[in-house]
């Protein structure tokens, strides 16, 4: 298998989970969310402060501990969740529509300005590197078996996830998420607190996203400004989980094979062709550019044509017939 | 006090070009009911359109017209293309909003695309800087803070005493009751949204050759401030979105010359983060008059 | 009126809201009997959906309290006065219209126990989890008396506007609440479906729910009702049955240009 078949992969893997993610917030609760990938973003950044050591001058950040993977990941999970209970609280309490996602633009910028800038947070712009080959050498890896090591791990916890996700959909707890996106007031005439089952649904998304940047933080060995931008990739997630199926874990799925593999792929030639070649040397930026054109019109095709995705959500089926009723005479 | 007014005189400068930026996305939202997210991408082509016209003819004031030209286009073509249809389509205003924020993505990458996403510089000659009453400006200063009073007045006059102006009005209040009186919405709301652009290129030749440099992005990093001036001056009204750019543009200037307690000084750098909190704290606490929702409970 | 007497479902004293400078509803006072069928009439904006949005926790009142189940619940979220057992229905029709019919009658009743993530994740097995077995068959049973059932599957936004009020009494039974509000409930419905929705009032009123109509269908107040409370201005100007509010002058000056039956 070649490594860029590996890298696809993993890739994909990380990028399935946070959609799935994503999906909660948006496809179930029905929240525009624009502060989602910072979850993301926190979740890397605290697994890496929590697994490479101390800083070394003139590079500051906090903690510094060298704890094993797994812990870090699952404190850098609650982390996520921590930041998004306060985003989402603020956020959640009285904000609907755009109000809502404008003020959780707003968080995103913050989240992501104080990243980069204040440096004593994740070291600003140089950000954090050094989380080479987690776990790696519990089991004795070397560089390559390590690549398939962390494809297995990460095709194996979107797999969980995605358990996680099928069982939450099919149960009162997804469905009265639904009924908040569909229609809110009816939901509290019938007994639900919406607050505290939209903020439930909002952490669940954001734990998601931050186990998403755990293993992403794995995968790339650092994470830094640069490797995020405020509004790009949420755009990508939006797009995949829309035009795979919003509310429909196996559209989410779809989605992510198409908007995220299926982009990269079919891009991939676009340099061999006679003149963008050219173009990409002078202009290194042309293929992301290219990308991010189409998911961006893709997306708006979408919403206009084709809002339920390509696997629209299902509901559930009675295929009882109905019973006899036998009439006992007045 | 020196320092005092140097900053309130910087301030006013950037006052002047949110405030135009800021008024032209509220005549946006008044006539749709739309936050367009593109409208970012609207100065970015003006600040383009500007620089290249610049470039071919050296003449500044051809630059202004180009750019007011470029940034008229690219709102009407927004308004034709995507924002009318949809709305006619029947969708929800926070799935247009999510419409435009994927047209500003698709804008900014096919800028990126035609020019690389590298800074351009564009400086025009600002003039010695002079004492104006209390104040001390440039000349390209005073042409800014000129040009922008003077395009809040003609926009005054559009909407106050032409029948045009009427007729946004009467789309602004009430689409459908606009519509009965035999008003075609879709028109006007185009030709608002073309009136919008001329406005917003214009602010955004402004506001590169006043930061000097420019590249794919910059508008929509001034659209977030804009946002907060718009949000903060009530979404949908002109003389509070003036106001609120004024305020806005003071703290924005004001902050990072301040000495704060504990933290210092304050990088100009964080000033995205110090516009969104701001925001936040709009929206949060004085929601009034923004919209319904609020205040005591949700459904209010 | 010391004690709340046992047989009264819901008591509003004195209940004013303010919008601005208009007072919507302005010391509004009277009693609702249980087990009757209290309908609530008046010009339009009398102030009668306001009432109903304080009573139900939808808005705050300025003053005034609402005493339910013994106390007060003045102030409460709606969905805290909801699982108490006050359920109210809208002047529009608010099903869940991504949900199919049978899930919108499913999910009216709020189960504290299975609605948690917890449960969600670990809880039973999956033919349970949505829907308990007993679950189920009661809601197929509701869909069936209100003629739903072959519907069931459907797509509850796809529904004509009659048959969405038909989902929103099947939800009302579903849930078995102490106390309805039936907001406008004939508003847009065609008047071939009066009977059938005075016929699913008396099956509350049998199932023990008490009922509160508000409406502008006077022919169909009459049809229900038992007792008539009659807003005006945002206060109560009149009370009793709809036969002796007929001829009280108050009333017909307040109905002044609409029509009053004769």
């Amino acid at each position: 298998m070649s490594a860029y078949l590996i890298s696809i992969i993993t890739e994909g893997a990380i990028f399935g989970i946070m959609a799935l993610g994503l999906n909660v917030i948006w496809g179930w609760s029905g929240d525009f969310d624009l502060a989602y990938y910072s979850y993301v973003a926190v979740g890397a950044y605290m697994t890496l402060v929590l697994t490479i050591g101390p800083a070394t001058a003139p590079a500051q950040y906090i903690l510094g501990l060298q704890l094993p993977y797994p812990l870090a990941v699952f404190i850098a999970v609650i982390t996520s969740m921590a930041v998004a209970l306060v985003i989402g609280s603020i956020a959640l309490r009285h904000l609907r529509g755009i109000y809502f996602s404008i003020v959780t633009l707003g968080a995103v910028y913050v989240v992501y300005v104080l990243a980069g800038q204040y440096v004593p947070l994740f070291d600003g712009y140089n950000g954090l590197s050094g989380l080479f080959d987690p776990m790696g050498d519990w089991f004795g890896l070397d560089y390559l078996s390590y690549q398939y090591f962390l494809m297995g791990l990460s095709l194996a916890m979107f797999a969980l996830v995605f358990l996680l996700m099928w069982r939450i959909s099919g149960s009162r707890f997804g469905m009265a998420l639904r009924t908040l996106r569909e229609d809110e007031r009816a939901a509290a005439a019938f007994g639900r607190d919406i607050y505290r089952l939209k903020l439930k649904g909002y952490v669940l998304g954001a734990a998601l996203a931050g186990f998403a940047g755990a293993l992403f933080a794995a995968y790339l060995s650092a994470f830094n400004p640069s490797a995020w931008s405020p509004v790009g990739e949420v755009i990508a997630l939006y797009a995949a989980v829309l035009v795979g199926g919003r509310g429909n874990i196996w559209g989410v799925v779809v989605g992510v094979l198409v908007m995220g593999v299926g982009v990269q792929e079919s891009t991939r030639w676009l340099p061999h062709v006679p003149g963008l070649g050219e173009l990409d040397n002078v202009n290194p930026q042309i293929l992301l550019s290219m990308r991010g054109l189409i998911v961006g019109l893709v997306l708006v095709l979408f919403l206009r044509f084709r809002p339920q995705g390509l696997l629209p959500e299902r509901r559930y089926v009675d295929s009882q017939p109905a019973a006899l009723i036998v009439q006992t005479p007045a | 006090m020196n320092e005092a007014l140097l900053t309130l005189g910087f301030a006013m400068v950037t006052a002047s070009i949110l405030a135009l930026s800021a008024v032209a996305f509220t005549l946006e939202y008044a006539v749709t009911n739309v936050a367009n997210v593109s409208h970012g991408e609207i100065l970015t082509a003006g600040a383009y359109a500007a620089f290249l016209v610049h470039q071919r003819t050296g003449s500044a004031i051809a630059a202004a017209i180009a750019a007011s030209l470029a940034g008229g286009l690219v709102a009407l073509a927004m308004h034709s293309a995507v924002i009318g249809p949809f709305i006619r389509f029947g969708a929800s205003p926070t799935i247009v909003f999510i419409a435009t924020l994927g047209m500003s993505f698709v804008i900014q990458n096919v800028l990126v695309l035609f020019f690389g996403a590298a800074n351009v510089a564009y400086s025009i000659d600002p003039g010695a800087s002079r004492q104006v009453g209390p104040f001390r400006l440039t000349p390209l200063d005073g042409e800014i803070i000129g040009s922008a009073v003077a395009i809040t007045f003609v926009l005054y006059l559009i909407i106050s005493r032409t029948r045009f102006g009427k007729a946004l009005r009467a789309v602004s209040q009430n689409r459908e009751l606009a519509r009965v009186t035999g008003i075609n919405a879709t028109r006007v709301a185009g030709a608002t949204f073309f009136l919008a652009g001329l406005i917003a290129g214009y602010a955004g030749f402004v506001l590169a050759e006043s930061v000097g440099s420019f590249n794919p992005y910059f508008g929509f990093g001034f659209f977030l401030i804009t946002l907060t001036a718009a949000v903060a001056g009530g979404l949908g009204r002109a003389v509070g979105t003036m106001t609120g750019a004024v305020i806005v543009g003071i703290i924005l200037e004001v902050v990072p010359a301040l000495k704060l307690p504990f933290v210092g000084y304050i990088s100009a750098s964080y000033n995205l983060a110090i516009a969104f909190a701001i925001l936040a704290l709009v929206i949060l606490v004085r929601p009034r008059g923004l919209f319904t929702n609020a205040r005591r409970t949700v459904f209010e | 009126m010391s004690e709340t007497e046992p047989n009264l479902a819901l008591e509003v004293r004195g209940l004013t809201k303010l919008f601005g400078g208009v007072r919507a509803v302005d010391d509004c006072t009277f009693v609702v009997q249980s087990g009757q069928v209290t309908g609530l009439i008046g010009p339009n904006g009398a102030g009668k959906s306001t009432a109903i949005d304080l009573i139900s926790g939808f808005k705050l009142p300025d003053s005034g309290t609402v005493i339910f189940k013994g106390g007060p619940i003045d102030g409460l979220p709606p969905h805290r006065i909801s699982r108490m057992g006050l359920i109210r229905t809208f002047q529009s029709p608010r099903e869940w219209p991504g949900l199919s019919v049978l899930e919108n009658v499913i999910m009216a009743r709020w189960d504290s126990g299975r609605e948690t993530f917890r449960r969600g994740v670990w809880g039973l097995a999956r033919s349970q989890r949505a829907t308990s077995a007993g679950e189920l068959a009661r809601a197929r049973e509701i869909l069936t008396e209100f003629g739903l059932f072959p519907l069931r599957n459907e797509r509850a936004g796809n529904l004509s506007g009659g048959q969405k009020r038909l989902v929103e009494f099947a939800r009302i039974r579903m849930a078995e609440p102490q106390l309805v509000i039936l907001d406008e409930p004939m508003g847009g419905v065609n008047p071939v479906l009066g009977e059938r929705m005075a016929v699913a009032i008396e099956g509350f009123i049998a199932a023990g729910t008490t009922v509160i109509v508000v409406e502008h269908n006077l022919p169909f107040v009459e049809r229900v009702t038992d007792h008539v409370v009659v807003m005006a201005q945002g206060t109560v100007i009149a009370a009793g049955s709809f036969h002796s509010l007929r001829s009280n002058q108050l009333v017909i000056d307040a109905y002044l240009g609409e029509m009053v039956p004769q």
